[in-house]
């Protein structure tokens, strides 16, 4: 009886949701009131950010995933969980999903995580009238993460997990940024962030790309201009002379200390070259959701290494199974920290 | 010496169509023979399978003897030079860099031009009156003169042959008394000289022997004076002719009727 | 039109001396000119300058191998470019008619989607480009017509248009955090990433291609008349065409695999040489390697220096070339009708 008089509920509330005036509601990000159901059991995520960010709080709503995960990354997840089937992104830069397929789905709820611009406040309006479905637009940004979990926590009925969550978020970002306040603006590093294979490409100021490098607050050497991804030339890296490089590529960070032009700069020669972590997801830069958290940590002993002593295995292991729900073993800890994978 | 371009029993067209069928045509060097027909009648189709730019679909083609299609294209231009209608040129050569072209048959693929052959293009500049116009872009001087650069272009190639599709098409009046002469002193230095024409008077003024084509067929051939009637034309263009005398100067003309 | 071409071709050289002096002497790395000198000089007489060595270095491993490649891509494209205007009888046509760019360019973004390394990726896109005026070749010539170069150019449509949607179809299917701007990047054009080891595989293909091109530069005239005619003249029209092709192809290939698609060069400067030495092919292909070496140095030292980060060579070809293309058609002395 409980499940009819839900099923009617739920049916009703989709089908009437723009006009729902008597269904609970919840604000999303863009201030828009996103019609709740009783009961959520399905959640469409509309790209990996939104993907991320469900499984670490309610994996078993997960319907899929954007794009299919490895094997290699599955051995860090809940093993159902991260093989659920593909079923496209809708919004973002590109859209695979079909929005007869979402239907088909029967999702109870879908979730974007990422911009609010008007683009996608539009994109998510449209879409819920379209389908019926409610559609919650979250930001992103990564300063955004307590809100953001607080919010999907109301979204999925699962506010006491998200609370927790948002939780060890904010204590994690307010301890590093405690931490490093008291260093003076010239003894923070200048930081390079390389990608690409040659390691010319780069984040400017402000670029989701660098959005966890520039928390750390130091000197992103590229910042003199805002923007989103550039490509430099290897003379200008040279002139920035830069203390510290993060790299999300294998090949540059190998290739790198034998590089004579690149052993010119100061990182390089002082063997500040990072390689990012990247199993399950990215450390640092993509896919841009909570997965960058446990990035922190690691940029701040990268950044600051006498300021943070803790040791990164454990903070690994707790962040891992916390959020991914499964602990992983020493050899897999030392297997991610590695940047393998 | 004479030399005979000829051709036997040839069956000419494109891939999808026969155009003429059984032809034997034939020039000698020193003559000059003018190939008559209306439109469609298949003259230029001819024309080119002479030259050997286009295969003939029956029989064959002899130049000195030997069959056209064994010739190499650089060896069949030293012996035979066309002369197309003049046309709009796409890029500006010089009058001078036109005629060089007529040299390339001498040299092989990557040389340039010599000094022997820088003179023989000036001869034949000279010889048709055109060598003030050496430096001149082709595409700024007159339809006469591009008709003699090309004209020279073909002399430049030392030819035994020279063949002319509609010389005098797009000419004017003057001019086109001018290229018939040319025609005929062509003959008289010894080349054998081929042309298509719309023009029987033309044909008359400047040609030896004339061949009428029509629908694909031979229709009649030999001497000029023999030939060129106005039964022949009628029959040739299925259009009244007439013929006008002035009997003083003891020439003749044919005007359509 | 005077018959000496001298002082056109000291024009064309002086761009190529002015453009390889700027680009060795301009740079985000501050290097003095008297530096630049010291190093030469010490290149050349044995003794190593009293400097230190990351500036040796910037001059030899960045600048050196970028001003190479800048000069080599730049003359490739304006010879390619000057040879098909020749051979397709149009002065408004490009290196790119036969869609040796959009292969190029599908090779390059399928490198960069199976996340193969930066060798790979170059292969590929060669590889791509010879294939595609290869395919366009092949069925251009069981087509038969009258006019085999307008089948040519009809069928380069075509296939270039099938392979942008191709890469099209890539970009969509791509990781947009990743691959994607890796692939956008790629396509607009750039000589960042130069370094010594890319000369080889791109000297190679682009000497061959130009010597090609440059040997054949006295029969070129010929090719650009009608087909017809030009056999009627004693040139092998079919197979010349093959080469001519084929050596612009090689080089536009290696071009395009080392630098991504810098379009305009190829439109642009062959229009910048015949005002100089005129249309004779002889005199045009030279002239146009000159000058395309020089305009292409220039180009790429804006494309690094106005700000921190590279302005992408396509980009800047088109600002640049547009504005000047406009005013050679509308300048009086025209020399192609």
């Amino acid at each position: 009886m409980l499940n009819r008089r839900t099923l009617v509920a739920g049916l009703s509330a989709a089908t009437l949701a723009p006009r729902a005036t008597r269904a609970a509601t919840v604000n999303d990000a863009a201030g828009r009131a996103v019609p709740i159901l009783q009961r959520v059991a399905r959640v469409f995520p509309a790209g990996p950010p939104a993907a991320i960010l469900l499984y670490t709080l309610a994996p078993d709503l997960l319907i899929g995933w954007p794009r299919p995960n490895r094997a290699e990354e599955c051995e860090y997840m809940l093993p159902d969980v991260c093989t659920r089937p593909e079923v496209g992104r809708i919004t973002g830069r590109g859209n695979t999903a079909s929005l007869e397929v979402v239907l088909a789905l029967k999702p109870d709820l879908i979730l974007d995580v990422g911009a609010t611009a008007p683009t996608f406040i539009s994109l998510a309006s449209r879409v819920q009238e379209q389908t019926g479905i409610p559609y919650a637009l979250l930001d992103g940004r990564f300063d955004a993460i307590v809100p953001t979990y607080r919010t999907l926590g109301a979204l999925t009925h699962r506010s006491e997990g998200a609370e927790s969550l948002a939780q060890y978020a904010e204590d994690t970002m307010t301890t590093i940024k405690g931490r490093i306040a008291g260093t003076p603006a010239e003894q923070r590093p200048k930081v390079y962030y390389a990608r690409g294979p040659r390691g010319l490409e780069t984040g400017l100021a402000g670029s989701i790309n660098v959005e966890t490098i520039e928390f750390m607050g130091v000197r992103n050497v590229a910042s003199e201009r805002p923007g989103g991804l550039a490509v430099v030339s290897i003379e200008q890296v040279l002139l920035w002379n830069p203390d510290v490089i993060i790299t999300i590529d294998r090949d540059f960070a190998a290739g790198v200390f034998h590089d004579p032009l690149w052993n010119a700069v100061k990182a390089v020669r002082d063997g500040r070259v990072h390689l990012s972590p990247k199993v399950p997801f990215g450390w640092v830069d993509f896919p841009p959701s909570v997965n960058r958290l446990i990035g922190l940590w690691w940029l701040a002993k990268i950044i600051y290494p006498e300021l943070f002593p803790e040791d990164l295995r454990e903070l690994t292991r707790d962040f891992y199974t916390r959020f991914y729900h499964r602990t992983p073993t020493d050899a897999q800890i030392e297997h991610v920290l590695a940047g393998r994978g | 010496m004479v030399m005979k371009l000829e051709g036997h029993a040839l069956s000419i067209g494109y891939t999808d169509r026969l155009v003429g069928h059984d032809l034997d045509v034939g020039v000698e060097t020193g003559e000059v023979l003018a190939l008559l027909g209306p439109n469609g009648s298949g003259k230029t189709t001819l024309l080119k399978t002479l030259l050997g730019l286009l295969a003939p679909k029956g029989g064959d083609v002899q130049l000195d003897g030997q069959t056209l299609k064994y010739y190499s294209s650089r060896d069949r231009a030293r012996l035979m030079a066309y002369v197309p209608q003049s046309h709009q040129a796409t890029f500006a050569f010089t009058v001078e860099t036109v005629v060089l072209m007529g040299r390339i048959a001498h040299g092989n693929l990557f040389s340039r031009p010599t000094a022997a052959d820088r003179a023989v293009a000036g001869q034949s500049l000279e010889r048709f009156g055109i060598a003030h116009l050496r430096d001149r872009p082709y595409t700024m001087i007159s339809g006469g003169e591009r008709q003699l650069t090309l004209l020279a272009r073909a002399l430049a190639q030392e030819p035994q042959f020279v063949v002319l599709d509609e010389p005098t098409a797009s000419l004017d009046f003057g001019n086109q008394g001018k290229v018939m002469r040319e025609i005929r002193s062509l003959a008289a230095s010894g080349h054998g000289v081929l042309f298509t024409t719309h023009d029987p008077n033309h044909a008359m003024r400047a040609a030896d022997r004339a061949y009428l084509l029509r629908d694909g067929a031979k229709i009649a051939e030999g001497a000029v004076g023999a030939v060129l009637n106005r039964e022949q034309l009628m029959a040739l263009y299925d259009a009244p002719v007439e013929k006008i005398t002035d009997a003083t100067a003891g020439v003749s003309a044919f005007l359509p009727g | 039109m005077s018959r000496s071409a001298a002082p056109g071709f000291a024009v064309a050289l002086a761009a190529l001396i002015i453009g390889v002096l700027i680009a060795f002497t301009v740079g985000r790395y501050p290097i003095a000119l008297s530096d630049l000198f010291s190093v030469f000089l010490g290149k050349l007489s044995g003794r190593p300058p009293d400097l230190p060595p990351i500036v040796e270095n910037v001059i030899w491993q960045v600048r050196g191998p970028r001003v190479v490649a800048a000069a080599l891509v730049g003359a490739a494209l304006a010879v390619a470019g000057t040879a098909f205007q020749g051979l397709f009888r149009n002065p408004l046509v490009s290196p790119d008619i036969l869609g040796a760019s959009s292969g190029a360019a599908l090779g390059a973004v399928l490198g960069i989607f199976f996340s193969l390394g930066v060798f790979a990726i170059q292969s590929l896109a060669f590889a791509g480009g010879l294939l595609a005026v290869a395919a366009v070749y092949l069925i251009g010539s069981a087509v038969r017509s009258r006019d085999p170069v307008l089948v040519l150019v009809l069928t380069g449509v075509v296939i270039g248009a099938l392979l942008g949607a191709g890469v099209g179809l890539v970009k969509y299917l791509a990781d947009p955090y990743n691959q994607l701007p890796a692939m956008t990047f790629w396509l607009l054009g750039s000589l960042a990433a130069t370094t010594l080891s890319d000369l080889l595989p791109l000297f190679g293909p682009v000497a061959a291609g130009t010597l090609v091109l440059i040997a054949l530069r006295w029969r070129m005239n010929v090719m650009s008349l009608p087909d017809e005619e030009a056999r009627a003249l004693g040139v092998p029209t079919g197979p010349l065409r093959v080469v001519i092709v084929a050596a612009a192809t090689l080089v536009t290939s290696a071009s395009v695999a080392t630098a991504g698609i810098i379009g305009w060069v190829g439109l642009v400067v062959p229009h910048m040489a015949r005002s100089l030495v005129g249309p004779d092919f002889a005199r045009l292909i030279p002239a146009a390697a000159l000058l395309g070496g020089g305009f292409l140095l220039v180009i790429d030292t804006v494309a690094r220096n106005s700000a921190a980060i590279e302005i992408p060579l396509g980009i800047l070809t088109a600002v640049v070339g547009t504005p000047f293309f406009i005013w050679l058609l509308t300048s009086v002395s025209r020399t192609w009708s």
